[in-house]
């Protein structure tokens, strides 16, 4: 695991070299922002507006990092061929995987919790209270974020990086529809429908803006579930990349 | 061999997902869905004891802000909620599925970690 440990900080420090973990940061902060300055021509309950669109404008965040920040790790090894003398001495191809994986989780955590802050301050800005469930909240989609990465890294080793981006944007989208909205897409369908869903990640686990926004109290054992649901299927997703990898012939 | 490990794999698949049980709207026992504060148009509200039925009534509880123009007091759902409420964490009967289907993807990671681990590389 010392090699995971260190190949994690070497990507870690890479990825902060990288800009568009920057840019990224940047567009998600001005949406903060905007979020903050739409008037609320008298309408009460102005708290709720800014903390249900802002915890909306982080989860698109964890997107945006995940596609950002792994999309192009594994292609732009394989094209440097830096890959080759990595995995020829001291990483086996798991450890690869789990030291990319590892190094880009942490950033996007960090990007996360920057992001988090941002919405606090706007929240403290604007005279209002600051939910006690807004970090919890944050964590979970920190777990959706951890699950979209580890879907990126998935596709990364067998798309291309423009084809990873509208994938795993339509993974994250099906991903939060119940049964019956996927049914929908296709009702003529509904058993092929039933079938395709059983295999998708459900994504509705991670949402709790709406019960904080409206002021509901959450169960501490249903945080604890949902982040043992998405590490899980993280986990999955980690594994079928592996297999993938493994499977490579990467002359 | 490998044909074990596909049906094992596929069948751990299919049960983890178990989707036809897990959608909310579709699984939740009577008292989840009954809780919504209902009645139909011509009936007498039990809350407040009027009648919903005229077209040029004012909005009879606080605000008039939910679908159906007027909301219950605290403790009772308004009308048209119950989106809100088929939501994973307001629903406790499906969370020992989310345990269920964690632990099994959990397996499968392992079982593939494993599986493919044995090849040559």
């Amino acid at each position: 695991m010392k090699a995971v440990f260190t190949f994690s900080l070497m990507t870690l420090r890479m990825l902060f070299r990288r800009r568009t973990l920057w840019g990224i940061m940047l567009v998600i902060l001005l949406g903060l922002a905007g979020i903050a300055s739409v008037p609320t021509f008298d309408v009460s309950n102005q708290g709720r507006f800014i903390l249900d669109f802002g915890l909306f404008g982080i989860e698109v965040g964890a997107l945006l990092l995940a596609l950002g920040l792994a999309a192009n790790l594994y292609p732009r090894d394989r094209e440097t061929r830096t890959i080759m003398p990595l995995l020829a001495v001291p990483l086996s191809r798991w450890q690869y995987l789990l030291g990319r994986f590892f190094g880009a989780a942490l950033v996007q955590a960090a990007a996360l919790v920057v992001s988090c802050l941002g919405l606090m301050l706007i929240l403290l800005f604007n005279g209002l209270p600051i939910p006690g469930d807004l970090l919890p909240a944050t964590l979970l989609i920190l777990v959706e974020g951890w699950f979209l990465l580890s879907s990126v890294f998935f596709f990364s080793f067998f798309t291309s990086p423009p084809l990873n981006w509208p994938l795993t944007t339509m993974l994250f989208i099906v991903s939060q529809m119940s049964v019956s909205e996927f049914v929908l897409l296709m009702p003529s369908a509904p058993g092929a429908m039933r079938t395709i869903r059983l295999v998708l990640p459900h994504a509705d686990v991670f949402h709790i803006k709406d019960p904080i926004a409206h002021g509901f109290h959450i169960e501490p054992v249903y945080f604890l579930i949902a982040v043992f649901y998405g590490l899980c299927y993280s986990a999955f997703m980690l594994s079928l990349a592996l297999a993938v990898f493994r499977g490579r012939d990467l002359k | 061999m490998k044909t074990f490990h596909f049906v094992f794999i596929l069948s751990l698949l299919c049960f983890a997902g178990c989707a036809t049980d897990y959608d909310v709207a579709e699984v939740a026992p009577e008292e989840h869905l009954d809780q919504e504060h209902h009645h139909s148009d011509v009936e007498t509200c039990e809350d407040c004891e009027d009648d919903h039925g005229g077209s040029s009534e004012e909005p009879h509880h606080e605000g008039d802000s939910s679908p159906s123009g007027h909301n219950h007091g605290s403790g009772v759902r308004n009308h048209g909620t119950q989106w809100f409420f088929n939501q994973p964490w307001a629903a406790p009967f499906i969370w020992s599925k989310l345990l269920r289907d964690g632990l099994i993807f959990l397996l499968l990671a392992v079982l593939l970690f494993l599986i493919t681990g044995r090849k040559k590389h």
